[in-house]
């Protein structure tokens, strides 16, 4: 038990940086082509287009925003709830292409759009976003560790 | 010592909220950034055959009856194996005056879409622009925005494709066009295109598998009257 809560600290950076990285990556390579992005949403076929294009537009800067507060340690556990429902939005999403048969690329990292048949990655993109998802879960439960600027109450 | 602790650990969440609310402005103007520079702009420069009323699309024969719509980005390679296969057909449809055609040249792939976009609407300022279209995919360059279509050298292929006016040369240098590309983005976003090549015939959008298909796609064409 003394082990543990001598590690957590470190798990917790590792995993805010994976997180955060993630999603600020993801973000700036979304933002750097705002079309593409609109694009990525349109194709999943879920919402209305005009309101697929404001979200291809916004997701972006919630993703960097939330990136960034998970790096530096600020809000940890919202952010984490915001990473952790994000994540569980893209399963969603993806897996509803996945079982409606569309071929597209789910876009996360910029890029997306329909794509040949066969060429989907369905399973991998799943399984990153639910592995993320419990990134931001043990997050949520552990929200202080090192180097974050957060508070740790006495 | 607990009163003198309290009023230390309150000026501490101050500038903690004040970080957080930093970086939730920047969120905010981020959006706001994104959502004001992907509209489409009715005051930007428009080449004369391009109209509001056509999805600020390069149209050929305004006035013929069956029209298709074609969405493509220069840097696209799945356009370029489209051009291959069905580019002489279709061009070949429209210099014969039998149908309308409205391209709309994408450009999120890049820079360099951009600045190609800006180019054969310069083109087709002289009526150039089959020509500069078809030179573009003929000299597609092997990987996206590597640096290979810069303006000087879509400028040759300008000359090349048969346009040797100056205006062309100094339409391309002052970027004459590059805005213009975002409102034909802004367009696709409104119309659900999400890939290239996309094809509409008479608004009707083309089977995926027809696109390399070149008896399909006739077989399209003659449907709608065309042969």
């Amino acid at each position: 038990m003394k082990k543990y809560s001598s590690l957590q600290p470190w798990l917790t950076l590792f995993g805010r940086i994976l997180l955060g990285g993630v999603l600020l990556l993801a973000g700036y390579l979304k933002a750097k082509s705002p079309a593409e992005a609109q694009m990525a949403v349109r194709a999943y076929k879920l919402l209305p287009i005009s309101v697929a294009n404001i979200f291809g537009l916004a997701l972006p800067w919630l993703e960097i925003g939330g990136g960034i507060l998970l790096i530096v340690g600020l809000a940890v556990r919202y952010s984490a709830i915001f990473g952790g429902l994000l994540m569980l939005l893209f399963v969603g999403a993806i897996s509803q292409a996945w079982a409606r048969g569309l071929s597209i690329d789910c876009g996360c990292f910029g890029g997306g759009g329909q794509v040949a048949a066969g060429h989907t990655k369905y399973l991998q993109e799943i399984l990153r976003d639910l592995g993320l998802t419990l990134t931001a879960i043990f997050l949520y439960l552990n929200p202080h560790g090192k180097f974050g600027l957060d508070k740790k109450p006495e | 010592m607990s009163d003198k602790k309290k009023p230390l650990k309150k000026a501490d969440t101050t500038n903690r909220n004040i970080a957080i609310g930093m970086i939730l402005f920047v969120v905010l103007v981020g959006v706001i950034f994104s959502v004001v520079s992907n509209r489409s702009n009715s005051h930007v420069a428009i080449p004369s055959s391009v109209s509001a009323a056509d999805g600020y699309g390069v149209v050929v024969n305004k006035d013929a009856k069956v029209r298709v719509d074609l969405w493509e980005d220069f840097q696209c390679p799945n356009c370029r194996n489209f051009e291959g296969v069905a580019g002489n057909y279709i061009t070949d449809l429209v210099r014969a005056g039998k149908i309308k055609a409205v391209y709309h040249p994408m450009t999120f792939i890049g820079p360099e879409s951009i600045l190609a976009a800006a180019a054969a609407a310069c083109a087709a300022d002289d009526g150039k622009f089959l020509d500069m279209h078809a030179a573009l995919y003929n000299n597609q360059p092997a990987h996206e925005n590597s640096g290979a279509w810069t303006n000087s050298v879509l400028k040759l292929l300008a000359i090349g494709a048969g346009d040797t006016s100056k205006s062309v040369s100094t339409c391309i240098d002052s970027g004459k066009y590059i805005n213009w590309t975002k409102n034909v983005e802004a367009d696709a976003a409104k119309q659900n295109v999400n890939a290239t090549p996309t094809m509409f015939i008479n608004g009707k959008q083309l089977i995926q598998s027809h696109y390399l298909d070149l008896v399909a796609l006739k077989a399209d064409f003659a449907a709608v009257g065309v042969k």
